[in-house]
Order: C-alpha cells, then sequence, then structure tokens
C-alpha cells in the first residue's frame, strides 16, 4: 500500500499540471466571438446565437432538436404578443446538450419560461458521449480544438464578445410538403416507454437548474407522426405530474393546433414545414401570453434590433 | 467502450480499474484484473460473454482431462515391463489425440459456425443454383462476441501446449479465465501463449511508478497513431471505397497508400495502447509489430507485421503439416528430383498454402480475404523461387546486394507490394477490389495532385500536413528502434522537466491535432472486426 501513495501523489500532481495547460489552451482556441468567422461549429451557430443577444432580454427560451427548430418561430410570437424567445435547437440534440445549451444560456438570460421539446427525452445515448460532452464543457479546447487551422494572434489576447444572432432566433424556416400518413397516430395506448436512465438524471438535473433560477419549465411534444405516440405520451405526462411540470402534448390537441398532415410537414411526418409552424406557433403564443404574463416589448426601445429582424423573417417567409 | 482509444477506456474504465489494482493488496490483484476482465467484456458484448465464458470452462475441463490421461500414461508406464511400453504409448497417444481433437472441434467450431457458417451457406447456394439443383441452406446470421478469432487461437494453443506437454494443466480457473480475457487484448490482440502471460497476470505485480509511466508513454503514442492519423484518414478512404467508380487511378493509388496508413497505425496504435495498459499492471505482452515498412521482403514483412498471428500459423499450422507424414515423404521426393532448394520449397509450399488460406479466411469471411490471402502466399512463394536467380543477376550486374541503395529499393518495393494487398484486402468485395485495381494500374495519372482534386475528399491541406507531420514522428522512432537505440529508456533518464515537458507536448499534439469531434466519423477498430 505504501509503494502505491508516491505513484499516485506523483500522478495527482502530473494531472493537476495538466489541467492547467488544458484550460490554458481552452483559452486560446475558444472562439472569441459567436460568429462563423470565429470558427463556431456550423450546427452551435445557430442554437448559440442566443450568446448576442443583450443580456437579460429573452422571455422564452426553448431547447431541443429539430422538433423544436421546425415548429416553434419566435419572431411570429413577437410579431403577435411582443414578447422574445429564442430556441437552442441542434438537430439529433441529444439531452445532455440541452442541459448544456440551458446551462449556457442561463448565464446571460433570466426566461420567465423555458420550454423543453420532450423528443429529446427519449433520445439515447452513450455515457462515453454524456463524459465527452461534460469534458468539453470543462475544457472548450476539446470543443474547439479543429480551430487549430484558423488560428490567428488575435485568438491570444482578444476579448471573448458576442456579437451575433440569427434573425430568425433559431427556427428554421422550410415550406417543402410531403404529406404523411397520419392514420395511425396517437393511436390510445396504456403502455408507457421508459425513460433512459442517463436521460432521467439529465431531466432531474435541468429542472433544479430552473428551479434555481426561478424559471418556469414546461414540457412540449410537438406534433410528429413519426416520432410521437401514446406510450410517449403516458411515461411524459407522468413524469409532468410527478414534478408539478406543465405539459402540453400538441399532438393531441387538434382542436387548437389542426396539422392538416397532407400540408403541414415537410418529410412525411418528421417535421412540421412552415404552414405546422404557423399554427403551433400559433397556439404556443398565445398560451405562454396568457398563462404567464410575459411583458409586451414591441414599444421598448431597446428591442429595436427585433423589429428590423422580423422584416427580414418576414421576407425570409415571404418566400 | 468501442474502441482502447475511446474516452470511456483510457479516461474512466483504465484509471479505475488501475487505482483499484493499486490499492489491492498483491496476492488479490489477479482477481481485480479479472473481475475487470468480465465487466469489460460485458460491457462491450452483454450477455455474449457467456461466450467467454464457456470457453475458459471447456478450457479448464479439458486441461485437466488432457493431464489426468498423461499421469494415468506416466503411471502405467512406469510399472510396464519395456516390450509392453510401445502400445502403452500408442494407445495413450490416441486417447490424447481423441481428447485434443474433441476440445479444439468445439472451440474452433464455434468460431466457424459463428464467423463462416453464412459466407460458406451462401456460396454453397449460389453452387447449387449454378447447378439447378432446387435446394437452399437458410444463411443464420450470427452476432460475433468480440473479440471471439482472437480468443481462440489462444485457447487452441494451450490446448495444443499441454497435449505436447510443453505446458502443465492448470488447475486455477481463474487464472485460465484471466489468461483468456484479459481486458487491454480481448478485442484485438496480442494472441498471447499460456506461458507468457497466465502466471504473470495472476500473481499481481507491485505497482510502480516506473511501469505506469511506462504504460501512459507507450497508450499516448497509441493515441496518437490511431486519433490523429487513423482517424483523420478515415474520410478520404471511406469517400473513395465506397464508391471507387467515381474516381482515377491517382486518386485510387492515394486511396490505397492512405488505407495501408490507416491499418497500420489503426492497429499497431491499438497495440500500443493494449500492450501500455498491461504494462501499467506490469505485465509485457508480446510485441504484434516490429517496423513492418522497414521489411526488404514479403516474408520478412509477415515476420514484423501481426507477429503473435503469424507465430501462432507458424507454430500450430505450418510446422505439424510440414513435419506429418505424407509433407514428409513429399519433401523427400521432391528433394531428390528437384535438389535441395527447390525440393523442400515446393514440397513446404503445400503447408504454406495451408497457412496462407487460413490467414486470409481468419482475417474475414469474404472472397477478398482468401484472394489476400493468396496473393500473399503467391508473393512469398514467387520470392523463394526467384532467389537463387535473383542473385545471380545481381551478381552479374555488380549489383551489391547489401548496399543501401539496394536496400532502400527493396523496401520500397515490399512497401509497394504490401499496398496492392490492401487495396484488395479493404474493398467492398473482390469484384470491387480488381476494378480498383485495374483503373490504378491502367488510368494512372498525376492530374488530381497538380489540379488540386485530391483536396476535395475531405481532407484539405492542413490536414494533410499534419498527418505528415505525425507520419514522421513515427518513421523517426522506427528509425531509432531499427537502430536499437532504448528511446524510452533514455526519456525515463531525462530531468523531470524534461520529462513532463514531453509528455504534455505529446498530450497536447494529440488533443489539438486528433481527429475527433463535429465533423469527423473514428475509424472503428479494424482487428476488432476479425
Amino acid at each position: 500500500m505504501k509503494t502505491c501513495i508516491l505513484p499516485l501523489a506523483k500522478g495527482a500532481c502530473f494531472l493537476s499540471l495538466l489541467c492547467a495547460l488544458l484550460l490554458a489552451a481552452s483559452f486560446l482556441f475558444m472562439p472569441k466571438n459567436n460568429h462563423k468567422a470565429f470558427g463556431m461549429g456550423n450546427d452551435e451557430l445557430v442554437a448559440g446565437g442566443i450568446l448576442g443577444e443583450r443580456e437579460n432580454s429573452i422571455d422564452v427560451l426553448v431547447v431541443g432538436d429539430s422538433e423544436a427548430y421546425s415548429s416553434i418561430s419566435p419572431m411570429q410570437m413577437w410579431d403577435e404578443h411582443g414578447f422574445t424567445s429564442y430556441l437552442c435547437s441542434t438537430g439529433g440534440q441529444p439531452l445532455y446538450d440541452s442541459h448544456r445549451f440551458l446551462r449556457q444560456a442561463l448565464e446571460h438570460q433570466s426566461p420567465k419560461v423555458v420550454i423543453l421539446e420532450t423528443n429529446a427525452i427519449f433520445r439515447p445515448y452513450k455515457l462515453s458521449d454524456y463524459l465527452a460532452s461534460r469534458a468539453k464543457s470543462l475544457f472548450s479546447v476539446l470543443r474547439y480544438h479543429d480551430r487549430w487551422k484558423a488560428l490567428t494572434v488575435n485568438d491570444l489576447s482578444g476579448p471573448m464578445g458576442y456579437t451575433w444572432t440569427d434573425d430568425l432566433k433559431g427556427y428554421r424556416y422550410n415550406p417543402k410538403a410531403a404529406a404523411a400518413d397520419a392514420r395511425r397516430h396517437m393511436l390510445p395506448s396504456e403502455e408507457m416507454q421508459e425513460i433512459p436512465p442517463l436521460n432521467r438524471v439529465c431531466l432531474r438535473e435541468m429542472l433544479d437548474l430552473c428551479e434555481e433560477r426561478g424559471a418556469q419549465l414546461i414540457l412540449v411534444s410537438t406534433p410528429s407522426t413519426l416520432n410521437w405516440n401514446y406510450p410517449r405520451h403516458n411515461t411524459i405526462a407522468a413524469f409532468a405530474a410527478e414534478n408539478g411540470l406543465t405539459y402540453l402534448d400538441l399532438n393531441l390537441m387538434t382542436d387548437k393546433v389542426p396539422i392538416d398532415w397532407k400540408t403541414d410537414t415537410r418529410d412525411k411526418g418528421d417535421h412540421l414545414n412552415y404552414s405546422g409552424a404557423v399554427k403551433v406557433t400559433g397556439f404556443l403564443g398565445q398560451y405562454l401570453k396568457q398563462t404567464f404574463d410575459l411583458p409586451d416589448n414591441r414599444m421598448d426601445d431597446a428591442y429595436a434590433s427585433w423589429h428590423s429582424a422580423l422584416l427580414r423573417y418576414r421576407n425570409t417567409v415571404s418566400g | 467502450m468501442a474502441s482502447y482509444c475511446s474516452l470511456l477506456y483510457a479516461g474512466v474504465f483504465l484509471p479505475a480499474v488501475v487505482l483499484c489494482y493499486a490499492v489491492t493488496p498483491q496476492r488479490h490483484r489477479g482477481k481485480v484484473l479479472l473481475a475487470a476482465s468480465y465487466l469489460f467484456f460485458w460491457l462491450v458484448s452483454g450477455k455474449l460473454v457467456v461466450f467467454l465464458l464457456a470457453s475458459a470452462f471447456s478450457l479448464h475441463h479439458f486441461g485437466l482431462w488432457l493431464a489426468a490421461v498423461q499421469e494415468e500414461r506416466g503411471r502405467l508406464l512406469a510399472a510396464a515391463d519395456k516390450p509392453e511400453r510401445k502400445a502403452i504409448k500408442a494407445a495413450f497417444q490416441r486417447r490424447l489425440r481423441r481428447i485434443l481433437l474433441f476440445a479444439l472441434l468445439l472451440h474452433i467450431g464455434t468460431l466457424l459456425t459463428l464467423k463462416y457458417a453464412a459466407f460458406f451457406s451462401a456460396n454453397l447456394n449460389r453452387a447449387l443454383e449454378a447447378f439447378r439443383l432446387p435446394f437452399a441452406l437458410p444463411v443464420p446470421a450470427f452476432v460475433l462476441p468480440i473479440g471471439i478469432s482472437f480468443y481462440t487461437l489462444q485457447a487452441a494453443s494451450y490446448l495444443i501446449d499441454v497435449y505436447r506437454g510443453t505446458v502443465q494443466a492448470d488447475r486455477n480457473p481463474g487464472r485460465l479465465m484471466l489468461f483468456l480475457g484479459f481486458f487491454p487484448q480481448i478485442m484485438e490482440g496480442p494472441i498471447c501463449r499460456y506461458g507468457q502471460t497466465a502466471q504473470a497476470l495472476w500473481e499481481g505485480r507491485p505497482f510502480t511508478w516506473h511501469d505506469l509511466t511506462f504504460g501512459m508513454q507507450r497508450i499516448l503514442f497509441g493515441m496518437m497513431k490511431k486519433i490523429v492519423i487513423a482517424d483523420r484518414l478515415n474520410i478520404l478512404i471511406k469517400g473513395v471505397f465506397s464508391n471507387p467508380a467515381a474516381y482515377d487511378g491517382g486518386i485510387t493509388a492515394l486511396a490505397m497508400v492512405c488505407y495501408t496508413c490507416q491499418l497500420y497505425m489503426e492497429f499497431s496504435g491499438t497495440m500500443d495502447v493494449v500492450i501500455g495498459s498491461a504494462e501499467i499492471f506490469g505485465v509485457r505482452l508480446p510485441e504484434n509489430f516490429r517496423q513492418p515498412f522497414f521489411s526488404k521482403s514479403i516474408a520478412e514483412f509477415w515476420m514484423r507485421w501481426h507477429i503473435t498471428l503469424g507465430t501462432w500459423f507458424k507454430d500450430y499450422i505450418f510446422y505439424p503439416l510440414s513435419m506429418s507424414g505424407p509433407l514428409k515423404k513429399l519433401t523427400g521426393a521432391a528433394r531428390r528430383r528437384l535438389g535441395n532448394h527447390f525440393g523442400p520449397l515446393l514440397a513446404g509450399s503445400a503447408a504454406l498454402l495451408a497457412v496462407w488460406l487460413c490467414n486470409g479466411l481468419w482475417h474475414g469471411a469474404g472472397w477478398q480475404y482468401i484472394f489476400f490471402g493468396l496473393y500473399h502466399f503467391a508473393l512469398i512463394l514467387c520470392g523463394s523461387l526467384t532467389e537463387p536467380l535473383a542473385r545471380r543477376v545481381a551478381g552479374a550486374l555488380h549489383i551489391d546486394r547489401s548496399a543501401a541503395p539496394y536496400r532502400v529499393f527493396r523496401i520500397l518495393r515490399t512497401g509497394l507490394l504490401v499496398c496492392v494487398g490492401e487495396l484488395f484486402f479493404r474493398a467492398e468485395g473482390l469484384r470491387a477490389g480488381l476494378s480498383m485495381f485495374r483503373r490504378m494500374v491502367t488510368g494512372f495519372t498525376l492530374r488530381p495532385f497538380t489540379n488540386g482534386a485530391f483536396l476535395e475528399l475531405g481532407m484539405d491541406g492542413h490536414d494533410f500536413f499534419i498527418v505528415a507531420v505525425a507520419v514522421l514522428i513515427v518513421l523517426a522512432v522506427g528509425v531509432l528502434r531499427e537502430r536499437g537505440v532504448p528511446l524510452r529508456e533514455a526519456l525515463g533518464r531525462q530531468h523531470i522537466a524534461v520529462r513532463w515537458s514531453v509528455y504534455y507536448a505529446a498530450i497536447l499534439f494529440v488533443v489539438i491535432f486528433g481527429a475527433y469531434g463535429v465533423g469527423y466519423v473514428p475509424v472503428d477498430p479494424i482487428y476488432a472486426a476479425f
């Protein structure tokens, strides 16, 4: 036993110094702005646009996978109700990334409401991916190491400053239509689909984080014939009841969100298209406004950039 | 834990086992490794761990059975008169051989069934169809336990060694289980013999700073090969080999060289991680590579590449076949007719053919693997057959065969032949391999390199540069090893500031220049699939 102490102590010393070096490298490799030209990855670019928003200016934050960025349009909610929202959504987002985006956003924002799109809750992932994500959060050189190809002298001393944001605030416009067969969509069932154990831990951490930051977490299942079903609904409804959370399953609220599966989906029921998103956002905006008494910022000069973004959004969606 | 270079293995599993090993009293350390090994296998293969457990159980049982029969033979021989001894020996030899055959059938039969049944059935069905016979065998689809090709060979070597009396049958099932399933080597080897590792693994070596640092050094070097080189080349290789018709001869040749480089870096890099992991526990595993690309002939290449597989085939297939009655007779007859060089060579080639057929098939159930084995058989045989002529020609032309330029020529020639073999090995089927080879020979141009088309294959100039730097590092280490420079010991003698600076530089090199994260697809452990 005694012979083990020296190697272990030396090892601890070696690792401490290594951590210090990795932190220094992380500072060097961290993009000094959230603009693409500064080395932000493609997928994270749009979701990371929230870093360019003015501090404490976002009322509703959305995390989740492509279901979220296909179904919810923050600019429509701004246009109709005047509250601000942003989608930190990426394709195939694992729940630990939802948690990471939430943590990152809450460093600069204090939203009243955090929406978690529920599809990510059932996406299994490997422990190694989760650990890698944690390690990357700790040492950002692991996430941005590929920037060695584009490092400049500014990276040595340049201060962090986030100046870029997305005009669509995380929403991804897609007007294509490919009809879905929805005959078997949401057939009633008593079954439940289990939440992967690692996701349960992650959900608990997200819940605690929202509680700590005074944000109301609500769970939303956006319409999708391919991804959503009754066993998933039952599980999330039970989880929401267990934790006193609001749960909106828009797949079942056909009177309020009348999705036409012939025209409102872009890929045969996997994701909604623009016309589907308009329906979802129309309901969701009104619900959030009424339930959480969100402010109307449209007359506030501090939100001038949102007016100009709205004009560009209108240009985009008008084709 | 898909790879020994994964974060879960190198960052969590291995450190946890090392910690447990270090704080456990020495007499129980073998048990720590045993528990860790079967946990590892379960984490990688789930319930397929029963195959490994069954193999270890039967290995123990058959070993003891052979030992019991050998003991009985000894007792009877001691009590028997001289004239009776021959008959007793022969009877027991037959009995022992039957037990061995039964044991080997069980182990190798499992491997054959799981790995080759689908291949053989599909080919048989094709033959039946060709003869218009109205039968078809079902084509099974079995899930292979990870590392079955490796641990089956280890099990077979133990059984044969016990049968031959070169090792004593082990009465300790724990030691045998650990010998068979030691976690660093279970996925990709090296293929160890019982006498090499079983005792060292089980007895629990002292945990020392020297072993820890030397093991980590080796792991780091292996990770550099795998993550910086093999994984970075993956996108180019996958692109070209999955759609070979879209590329001309120049790009095909580039992909062939890149794949050979990737295969070596991935396999030898993993071996560095494996051997380094074992070194931390004070266990020296046999080397699997000895700078193969410095070989001057294909025969030499196979003495330096996947060494433990080559020696296994040599000890358990080539020698027994060469020494068998029919081949001895054939050798004698051939020697009388063809002389001392060609006679034994021609007769020995029958055993060699068996070895290379097995070698090809061991790598996978596919015609391209059989072709790969036969390709190397043909090259080795041609090399041996033409050796007298090559000597004569060199003598006539006054070429000094030991001079550096000629050695370099032979090294380059061998490297090229190896690359061609690997083209077939990686191609998606024998037909695709032949078509790629044809395109490379008939349509080779330098145009993709002059017009920059080679930079549109998923790797930019920076990528090629960093691969070149890393390959040069590996090459420099290889040259020093060839010259017998004890590089690691030399580094170990340096001041702590120098040593740690080198380690930190190496770690940062891997962290920064490694091909991982968004935009990269790491290469799967290539040999684990065999």
